[in-house]
């Protein structure tokens, strides 16, 4: 376990700054870029990385809906019935990790790096398709005001299997690598279920704080979370994701979102290159 | 109140006090090591980090039993049901080690 010491609470809240910031104009978490830095760049085991981003997903997810919260933008419903599946996935991988070498786990993230990189440039054009105000949105569809348009969007959600799925899957990958999971099922959420990016997205920073409690307290049980660097880290990432927030237009971030995928693609080739050690 | 504030509500003070704890455990912990006062606040502020989703799950429970829907009652009691097995396997890792 890595001792605590001025130098490295510095370096892990600038990275968590940094990862936060990011995580906010691009619409994803910042555990895709803070697992890397910590597991290659730091040294620290890979269960210790991820144990770090987990409590940080927490923190982000619990601040950003705790904001959004009343704006009828997260679909609680919707929500709390996919949570069934994030947070049996979640559960399974954390136990899983466990189990696995380190040379495995760099691997998988770097096989989920590549992917997210590939959503996020297939995705730089997407736009919300805007339904019939009038539609009924069934039980578990929802219907928001949107600034922009002025006007009031309704959806229901179709393929709810498909949904269900995702989530099982995103569960699990989010505590095995230490990521919200998010880039996995918004794209799903809204591609396939009738969602709208921005529910799909809001709905999905709403579930991630359960998605990774759920393998938190496993890496916690386990004695991989070292509470003082996951304390740099959260309250950096904090820091980030106000600024982030506060300063940046996610609709005008295509040329962060190459650049990114770019970075991701890097990261990757050097978690399979130490993997493959 | 409706249960979208009720759960921005018990978010918010999750993030604030478990932040605040953080942050004092933190500094502490680097003027006078990690043992004592520093401990107890660090692993208090990862606790209630923990702790927050589990409670907004719970209030989610009281909030859709008291408003007689079973379906989403049932729901919310099987997330809480897997954050438990989760607790309990982290005891059970923690006894092996």
């Amino acid at each position: 376990m890595p001792s605590v010491t001025a130098v490295i609470a510095l370096f892990i809240f600038l990275a968590g700054t940094l990862a936060g910031a990011l995580g906010a104009l691009l619409g994803l978490g910042g555990g895709v870029f803070l697992v890397p830095f910590l597991n290659l760049v730091l040294g620290f085991p890979f269960t210790v990385a991820a144990a770090i981003s987990l409590t940080t997903v927490i923190a982000t997810s619990s601040s950003v809906s705790a904001a959004r919260a009343g704006k009828q933008l997260i679909n609680m419903k919707l929500g709390m019935l996919l949570e069934v599946a994030t947070a049996g996935g979640s559960f399974l991988g954390g136990i899983t990790a466990q189990f696995l070498s380190q040379s495995l786990l760099q691997k998988l993230f770097g096989s989920v790096a590549v992917i997210v990189a590939i959503i996020m440039l297939t995705r730089l054009k997407r736009r919300n398709v805007i339904l019939d105000p009038a539609a009924d949105p069934g039980v578990l569809g929802g219907r928001y005001h949107e600034d922009e348009s002025g006007g009031v969007v309704t959806y229901r959600v179709k393929r709810l299997p498909v949904a269900i799925g995702a989530s099982f899957v995103a569960g699990n990958v989010s505590s095995l690598l230490g990521i919200g999971g998010g880039i996995i099922k918004v794209p799903i959420l809204n591609a396939w279920c009738g969602i709208p990016l921005r529910a799909a997205a809001a709905t999905s920073a709403f579930m991630i704080g359960v998605t990774a409690t759920a393998g938190a307290t496993i890496y916690y049980g386990q004695g991989q979370l070292e509470p003082a660097l996951a304390a740099a880290a959260v309250l950096g990432v904090q820091l980030g994701s106000w600024g982030g927030m506060r300063f940046g237009a996610a609709a005008s971030a295509k040329w962060l979102k190459v650049l990114m995928a770019v970075v991701l693609f890097i990261v990757s080739a050097m978690m399979f290159a130490r993997g493959g050690r | 109140m409706k249960i979208e504030q009720t759960i921005g509500v018990v978010l918010r003070g999750g993030v604030i006090i478990s932040s605040v704890c953080l942050a004092a455990g933190l500094a502490l912990a680097l003027v006078n090591g990690e043992g004592g006062v520093a401990g107890i606040l660090l692993r208090t502020g990862i606790l209630v980090l923990l702790a927050t989703p589990v409670a907004r799950v719970v209030v989610s429970i009281a909030k859709y039993a008291s408003e007689r829907d079973w379906a989403f009652t049932l729901l919310t009691v099987i997330v809480l049901a897997e954050l438990l097995a989760s607790a309990t396997a982290a005891l059970v890792f923690n006894r092996r080690l």
